[in-house]
């Protein structure tokens, strides 16, 4: 079973609605019980890093987490701001610390006449290393769907698994070992998204 | 490099898509949105906009019931409007499967709910969604679903609107809606250079070309309606016309959802 992260921030239910689509049972849960008997976590999340890490904190979800991602090793699947949230830093309006899972800061973008931040559509991938998460997806068309203002800086190069252009190279996915994150949302891409979802369902980790 | 973005414009009446002309006229019965939404999801459109034209008027907010039925199998940006005035009713259609809302006459009423709304739920998810007449002293916004005239300018409101969060503008014309002549160039080009903010034009697409001129005026997404209800135009050959004329669209692919 997946555990789909419920904290208070996110469209938790488009996500539950593409693993139903594929055929996967998933959850919609904040018990730690429900997180320590999934097979697998997703942490979701939109809106701003610091009110998101307060909601994880003051519900208590830290600690759990952590025991599941960093003792037990789960799988844990990390989107848009549930991303950003395992960065060590984030500078978005002051100075947060995050859950710390991958050694990078989170810093805003940059906006230009041409590429307006906040990024908000559909971009291309240039996926980095073996490309397991992308398997399956068109060379020319392999689009996903953005909507954030913040990117993740890994200070650990080969943590990056997919980058982007918007007027810089934004980092787009991430991953070590069993830990995977998404800027994009694959829930919203239409069949690449699916098959992304799907890709990670069937890595063993 | 960000795609432009195609969008199909769905009205919504009693529970049925529904065309007009102008907003007030000429009603065409367009079909069953939830299978409508499933047709233009397998033409790879880019997003989807659903608009409950009678909330307003009734006094209540955008149906949810159908934006549920659509996230179960359509996955991508679905954004619902009608009738939003309280944050409990944004958070209500977010939790039913939108990703966005579009406010109109609640923004003009209280633009201070415009704000408010964005720094709850994020500016990314706030479009604000401006409908204008042109006349002799310029472009006025109209409230109440277009019933109601304001002596705000169509520009100046959208600007202030970016100021106060909202994370997308969609202008559109209501002199031009339904009638399938080209959507308002001067508008989009005017407004496109001083927003930073995203610029969904929308409403007078009837022709490949009246699209690929609205995003070449600067918007950065276009919606259509009447062209891909009652014409033989579909997203496909709109996506391949724009791309075969240079414009930056995602390449075509169906979808298996």
């Amino acid at each position: 079973m997946i555990v789909i992260v419920d904290y208070g921030m996110g469209n938790v239910r488009s996500l539950s609605n593409a693993f139903d689509f594929l055929g996967y049972d998933a959850e919609i849960s904040r018990d730690p019980a429900d997180f320590a008997s999934a097979d697998r976590i997703v942490l979701p999340g939109v809106g701003a890093f610091g009110d998101a890490i307060d909601l994880i904190r003051s519900l208590g979800l830290e600690a759990p987490l952590n025991e599941q991602v960093l003792q037990n090793r789960k799988p844990v699947l990390g989107i848009c701001l549930g991303m950003q949230l395992m960065a060590a830093t984030s500078h978005e309006h002051g100075h947060h610390s995050g859950l710390g899972w991958f050694d990078a800061d989170v810093v805003p973008m940059v906006s230009t006449p041409d590429a307006k931040v906040p990024q908000v559509g559909w971009n291309r991938l240039d996926p980095v290393g073996d490309g397991w998460l992308f398997r399956g997806l068109p060379a020319k068309g392999n689009d996903v769907y953005f909507v954030h203002s913040f990117h993740m800086k890994c200070r650990n190069a080969a943590d990056v698994i997919a980058t982007t252009h918007h007027a810089q190279t934004v980092t787009a996915a991430v991953a070590r070992d069993h830990i995977v994150a998404t800027q994009f949302h694959p829930e919203k891409s239409q069949d690449n998204g699916l098959q992304i979802l799907q890709n990670w369902m069937e890595r063993d980790f | 490099m960000l795609k432009k973005r195609i969008i199909p414009k769905f009205l919504i009446r009693d529970g049925r898509l529904v065309k007009g002309i102008e907003f007030f006229g000429g009603w065409r019965e367009a079909g069953n949105p939830v299978s409508t939404a499933k047709v233009y999801d397998s033409y790879g459109v880019d997003e989807m906009i659903f608009l409950d034209i009678d909330a307003t008027l009734q006094g209540r907010p955008a149906n949810g019931r159908i934006i549920e039925r659509v996230s179960e199998e359509v996955f991508m940006p679905l954004t619902v409007g009608g009738g939003i005035t309280t944050l409990g009713q944004i958070e209500d259609l977010l939790k039913s499967g939108a990703d966005k809302v579009a406010i109109n006459s609640s923004a003009i009423a209280d633009p201070g709910f415009i704000t408010r709304a964005a720094s709850r739920f994020g500016d990314q998810c706030i479009v604000v969604a401006i409908d204008y007449r042109s006349g002799p002293d310029g472009a006025k916004v109209h409230t109440r679903c277009g019933t109601e005239p304001t002596d705000l300018d169509a520009v100046d409101w959208a600007l202030r609107m970016e100021d106060a969060h909202a994370g997308e503008i969609m202008m559109t014309s209501i002199d031009r809606d339904g009638t399938m002549d080209g959507y308002d160039l001067d508008m989009i080009a005017s407004l496109a250079n001083r927003l930073d903010k995203p610029l969904i034009a929308s409403s007078g697409a009837g022709t490949l070309k009246h699209c690929m001129d609205a995003l070449d005026a600067g918007a950065s997404a276009i919606t259509i309606s009447s062209m891909f209800l009652f014409t033989d135009q579909s997203p496909i050959k709109v996506r391949s016309y724009l791309s075969t004329n240079g414009c930056n669209v995602r390449s075509q692919h169906g979808s298996r959802s």
